[in-house]
């Protein structure tokens, strides 16, 4: 259990050390293009870590939250609250991917609409032109 | 155990594809680097118990993120200025 344990914190904290990896990149990055990849990359990370709350440690392994027992006897649900991970982060994981997706769209085309209008995406150039 | 390995290993080796993808000037290439990203954290939903997310996140974050990126660079510019 401890060596479970120290690999799962290595998940945790690789997932903050991507966060502040992909934070760098949309605050530094002078090319539009760039700071929308790294927004998806941000978006994502924080979804895993949503995952990750509603993982448990459960003995020998856990089970997906889908019951497959119709109806299920007792002790089937008994074995179900016991090993099952949390389905409540997943689905709203669900519904805030469908949303990114739709958000990163909209900057994709107010980039296009930069590019025609300015010729550049390089957001330095862009702020020192006028009109 | 083997479980927990692969899940520690696949977030570690998303790392150096994030860096590369933030860092690379060619925008085609950084796109490319992401969807290794994506692949990585999608095995990653699969080895959290997440089987909907994963059929989710396949199409979207491999397939749509990195046509239509790749569809903004060719009709923008392809490198990043330093």
């Amino acid at each position: 259990m401890e060596v479970e344990s120290f690999l799962f914190n290595i998940v945790i904290l690789s997932m903050f050390v991507n966060m502040a990896i992909a934070l760098y990149g949309i605050f530094t990055r002078p090319s539009l293009i760039k700071k929308i990849i790294s927004l998806t990359i941000f978006s994502d990370t924080v979804n895993t870590l949503a995952i990750v709350v509603g993982f448990r440690h459960a003995i020998p392994n856990p089970i997906p939250p889908v019951v497959v027992e119709i109806p299920p006897s007792s002790q089937y649900l008994r074995l179900f609250v016991s090993r099952a991970v949390d389905p409540l982060p997943q689905a709203l994981v669900l519904t805030a991917i469908v949303i990114g997706l739709a958000v990163v769209l909209f900057l994709m085309f107010t980039t296009l609409q930069i590019y025609r209008i300015y010729g550049t995406t390089d957001v330095r150039k862009v702020s020192k032109l006028r009109g | 155990m083997l479980y927990y390995l692969l899940m520690a290993l696949s977030s570690l080796l998303s790392i150096p594809a994030i860096y590369l993808a933030v860092e690379e000037r060619d925008l085609v290439k950084a796109v490319i680097f992401s969807a290794v990203q994506s692949t990585l954290y999608a095995f990653l939903y699969y080895l959290l118990m997440a089987p909907d997310i994963f059929l989710t996140y396949i199409p979207v974050g491999v397939g749509l993120y990195t046509a239509l990126i790749l569809i903004l660079i060719k009709k923008t510019e392809r490198y990043e200025s330093d």
